[in-house]
């Protein structure tokens, strides 16, 4: 018994009644010979990277199987017979896929179900999220108060590079260090990103960054040191 | 004595292993985007910097996600 994961393309314009037509079919024959049909998982309609038989969109599934390896003809026989599947492919999977293939399926199931409570409950955290709002304006405005106008001043220059959070950047003494930690992390990220054909851009960006970012750590502490 | 060409070779890491992926998968094809060029070629290891063993499985993902329409052949 091996397991396998089989891709499908449907034409777009067919119903999901249609799709459910062809795929009960497509048990029967796993079934017929000795196979266990796994999770079913709809990929939903997708533009195709080019044009199959004029089409420019299909509808993706993803079935997962276990069976003996003697079903895989059988199984190409009857996508060819079936005129609705422009394009399949069956593969080998291994169990790790397999498993994970059934908790997705399981996930989105749940998902699906929890979309409609959280159309009830988005109101309530929408809610709650402007009080918190609203909370935290109120204490920076206290903060800024506070503090003399001379201190306020460094703390708002330092802002744009930091996007810090308001009330952290009340205190002097605190800014220094989130402006170290936040910038590489920034920096990193970029360089991930980006595709391989600009790798050398990303490195040469990267120095850039890197270069680019000294200057603004020092000037930043001198600006807090005064 | 090496000549330099005003740019120094960098390390390149296979971005495969510093992300621990035992096996490239084909399904991920807006992944697999990152490594071919803009007209649809399979970016060189040179380029990418991939491992031996990761490359050979990033080709086969993307020839699987050619057949499926994922990934195009070719662009103008």
């Amino acid at each position: 018994m091996e397991h396998y994961e089989i891709m499908l393309i449907f034409s777009p314009e067919l119903e999901k009644e249609e799709h459910e037509e062809v795929l009960n079919g497509l048990s029967d024959v796993i079934v017929k010979q000795a196979g266990t049909v796994g999770t079913i998982l709809n990929w939903r309609k997708r533009r195709l990277a080019y044009e199959i038989n004029k089409l420019q969109e299909g509808h993706y599934y993803l079935i997962y199987f276990s069976g003996p390896g003697t079903i895989i003809p059988e199984i190409e026989h009857y996508f060819r017979v079936t005129d609705d599947v422009i394009r399949y492919m069956v593969v080998r999977t291994d169990e790790q896929e397999y498993a994970a293939a059934a908790e997705k399926a399981a996930s989105e199931a749940a998902a699906a179900e929890k979309a409609a409570d959280a159309a009830e409950t988005a109101e309530a955290i929408e809610d709650a999220a402007a009080t918190e709002e609203t909370e935290l304006a109120e204490e920076t405005e206290l903060a800024e108060e506070a503090e003399p106008a001379e201190e306020a001043e460094p703390a708002e220059e330092a802002e744009p590079a930091e996007e810090a959070e308001p009330a952290e950047e009340a205190e002097p003494a605190e800014e220094a260090e989130p402006a170290e930690e936040a910038e590489p992390a920034e920096e990193a990220e970029p360089a991930e990103e980006a595709g391989p054909t600009d790798i050398d851009e990303a490195a040469e960006t990267e120095n850039a960054a890197s270069e680019s970012e000294k200057p603004e750590e020092t000037s930043g502490k001198e600006k807090t040191d005064q | 004595m090496r000549r330099d060409r005003g740019r120094k070779p960098k390390k390149k890491i296979c971005s495969f292993c510093v992300d621990k992926i035992e096996s490239v998968d084909y399904k991920q094809y807006e992944k697999l985007k990152r490594f071919v060029t803009e007209r649809g070629k399979v970016l060189p290891r040179r380029i990418s910097g991939n491992c031996a063993r990761h490359q050979r499985q990033l080709t086969r993902a993307i020839k699987k996600a050619r057949i499926m329409a994922l990934l195009p052949f070719t662009m103008e």
